[in-house]
């Protein structure tokens, strides 16, 4: 990745006061160190995340429904905007129940997901592996899969599937510098502003990410069917219950401190 | 086995009153049957837990086989029928003869013998203010017709009167009645109306504490038990420094021990002397502490936002006990929000971590003012008689008032559930004076 200025580049790793200094020494030596230096050296207290959804959406087979055959479905982790996840994810295995053939199954490229057809719900244990300048670790989820809806009013429906979603984050701790530029204009992506200080440069590789094969799930012909995660809402929740109770603590505060006053004079009084 | 198989009777029979008188028997010690000799031998003549049937006897049918059986749809009447109107029912025939007799479940029909007053009467002992002539006549005629069932006749009454003011105006009458007719006031003494008048103001108040009893929320109820509970902890302490005192012993520690047992989710011990100030203290530093990601999940390089949090709600709730993380929970709920966020994104795993913070925080407040008052009390009820014109007083009354509204507890949401739910209750309970608008119509309609 080549860099245009390095002295944007200066102190990438000390933000406080001895930037300067540093990049004064070792200026002569940047341009042979920098592309095995992004590859080891890590940003610290920064964090990546990517918001994820995992789940799936069983359709009931209806007249074509047999005994062992009575639901096919669909499992998934996409990204929570529907962005391309292969920019993290090099591949995503799924474990299914025992009784399935070939119960471990591999997918190599976007968009991660799996569809079978059974009739028996079970918990399916997906574990996500990385690029390697993302993380050498993986990362497990479990997903309880869900074909019968849970009130039984009315028949089921061919037409109406049973989605089960879980939003989360996959948190990317301490990232390589190669990493943070590589996604840091990714629109899947969660990038923190850097510290004060911490300068890098703006990403090369955006581009290439557009040229790519479509990875995405925004035109997924699932997608009707997924279901939106409002972060706004449930701040607006915590935010009127945190109110509640602050009120209640001040409440609260107000007479133990009244009754504070006294038991002092009663205690000595009383002698307790 | 069984007490017959010990009287040395037969199984098959039923035994009868006589039979039942225990009389000696040598055959008490024969070994019944279907209860083998070895097993016999060990239980000596003692009662056996289980009853033993000789599986003979199972298998024998019952001695129905001469009789034929058989199923028909036949007509009947019933004699509690006025129009003789002929219904069809299956009938079981033994041996091809139908039952005879009325219909089985006429006997059932019962009526109420309504006593109507002549107007000479009326004029004598029935005149009440509240009531004309012509609505006690409509009332006697509707009770009559409806066999007493006031909420019926309360529904169909053409001016709006509660089911209380009916029931109350036909047991007057007909008590004043009874006791008018009867040659001397000794023979209907025992009569059920007149020994038990109706009373109209209790009952209603009966209603009343019945709906809100019905009505009560599950979180009111559980106030209430811990309302009584804590009279019962203070009543104790009471006891106990009083015992205490009667031994001489002026420094009586059962008190503290009572509250820490009661309280072992608390970190102060609410008893001391320590202030509030001095108990903020912890969780100040947890927050401090727990304020970025555990080192344990960074040293990780990737993980779920939610690890994070479940990580970082354990930490904040490791003081808490196991009481305590449940009744935070179940806050939580109460107030409308996910015990576990269903978007964790990071603003709101950090807003949901704060709110369980200051849950905790509360939950701490609120132990320490109920034991805090607990203990004002006490004093103050030990201390009332030596000194009355202690300020105590005044100041108890300010805190009670202030405390009632906020154990009313959070949430409009469920005082709206409470009104619905009396809503639903009023109804179950007989019908509590309706409006007259509610009513008129439906009469209307009936009238029609």
């Amino acid at each position: 990745m080549p860099h245009t200025s390095p002295k944007k580049h200066a102190g990438e790793q000390q933000p406080d006061g001895n930037a300067g200094q540093k990049s004064q020494r070792s200026k002569a030596a940047r341009v042979s160190d920098d592309a095995a230096d992004k590859k080891t050296r890590r940003l610290k207290d920064v964090e990546i995340s990517f918001p994820i959804v995992y789940g799936t959406i069983s359709f009931w087979l209806g007249k074509k429904a047999s005994e062992f055959n009575s639901h096919k479905w669909t499992v998934y982790v996409r990204s929570a905007t529907n962005e391309d996840l292969s920019v993290i994810i090099k591949r995503a295995v799924f474990q299914l129940h025992p009784s399935f053939n070939n119960p471990t199954r591999v997918v190599e490229s976007a968009p991660f997901e799996l569809s079978e057809s059974g009739w028996g719900e079970f918990e399916i244990a997906i574990t996500l592996f990385f690029h390697n300048d993302v993380c050498d670790k993986q990362l497990d989820l479990y997903h309880q899969l869900k074909l019968y809806p849970e009130d039984d009013n009315g028949p089921q429906s061919t037409k109406k599937p049973v989605v089960v979603e879980t939003y989360d984050e996959i948190v990317f701790s301490e990232p390589t510098e190669a990493f943070f530029l590589r996604v840091q204009n990714h629109p899947a992506a969660i990038v923190p502003r850097l510290p004060a200080g911490l300068n890098l440069l703006p990403p090369g590789p955006i581009e290439h990410v557009n040229e790519k094969k479509r990875g995405d799930t925004k035109d997924h012909p699932l997608s009707q069917w997924f279901m939106n995660f409002s972060e706004a809402d449930e701040l607006l929740k915590l935010a009127a219950a945190r109110q509640q109770v602050q009120a209640h603590i001040v409440k609260l505060r107000r007479q133990l401190s009244m009754i504070d006053g006294l038991p002092q004079q009663s205690k000595a009084a009383s002698g307790q | 086995m069984d007490a017959k198989d010990i009287l040395g009777l037969p199984k098959n029979s039923f035994p009868t009153a006589q039979e039942k008188k225990p009389r000696p028997s040598k055959d008490s010690q024969r070994k019944p049957d279907g209860v083998s000799r070895e097993v016999y031998a060990l239980i000596g003549g003692m009662a056996p837990l289980m009853p033993s049937i000789e599986v003979s006897h199972l298998k024998k049918r019952p001695n129905s086989e001469k009789e034929k059986i058989t199923w028909q749809w036949l007509p009947f009447t019933s004699s509690a029928r006025t129009d003789s109107l002929q219904l069809y029912h299956w009938v079981r025939v033994v041996n091809g003869v139908p039952p005879t007799g009325d219909y089985s479940f006429a006997k059932y029909n019962k009526s109420v013998d309504v006593l109507r007053y002549t107007d000479e009467e009326y004029e004598k002992h029935l005149i009440d203010p509240m009531w004309s002539k012509e609505e006690t006549d409509q009332l006697f005629d509707l009770c009559e017709r409806f066999d007493l069932r006031f909420i019926v006749i309360a529904d169909r009454f053409p001016s709006s009167r509660s089911v209380e003011e009916l029931k109350s105006r036909y047991y007057s009458v007909t008590r004043s009645l009874l006791i008018a007719r009867a040659p001397s006031a000794s023979d209907v003494s025992g009569h059920p109306l007149v020994k038990e008048p109706y009373n109209m103001v209790h009952e209603i108040e009966r209603k009343c504490a019945l709906s809100a009893v019905l009505s009560q929320t599950k979180q009111q109820e559980r106030r209430d038990a811990e309302i009584l509970a804590e009279a019962k902890r203070i009543m104790e302490s009471r006891m106990a420094s009083k015992s205490a005192e009667d031994a001489e012993m002026p420094l009586n520690p059962t008190g503290n021990e009572t509250e820490k047992a009661t309280a072992p989710a608390e970190s102060v011990s609410p008893s001391t002397n320590i202030h509030p100030s001095s108990s903020t203290a912890a969780p100040a530093t947890a927050t401090t502490e727990s304020a970025s990601t555990p080192a344990s999940l960074r040293m990780l390089r990737v993980y779920l936002r939610t690890h994070v949090l479940d990580q970082m709600v354990q930490a904040a709730s490791s003081t808490a006990g196991l009481r305590t993380i449940k009744r935070v929970d179940q806050t939580l709920q109460d107030l409308g929000v996910h015990v576990k966020p269903k978007v964790p994104t990071k603003a709101v795993c950090a807003e949901h971590l704060e709110l369980r913070k200051e849950i905790l925080t509360l939950l701490n407040l609120q132990k320490q003012l109920q034991n805090k008052e607990a203990e004002a009390s006490a004093n103050r009820d030990s201390s009332y008689a030596e000194a009355p014109s202690t300020p105590k007083r005044t100041y108890r009354g300010d805190v009670d008032r202030a405390f009632v509204p906020d154990s009313v507890g959070f949430g409009g949401e469920r005082v709206g559930k409470r009104d619905h739910k009396r809503k639903a209750s009023g109804r179950f309970i007989d019908a509590p004076p309706s409006p007259p608008q509610s009513k008129r119509p439906r009469k209307l309609k009936a009238s029609d």
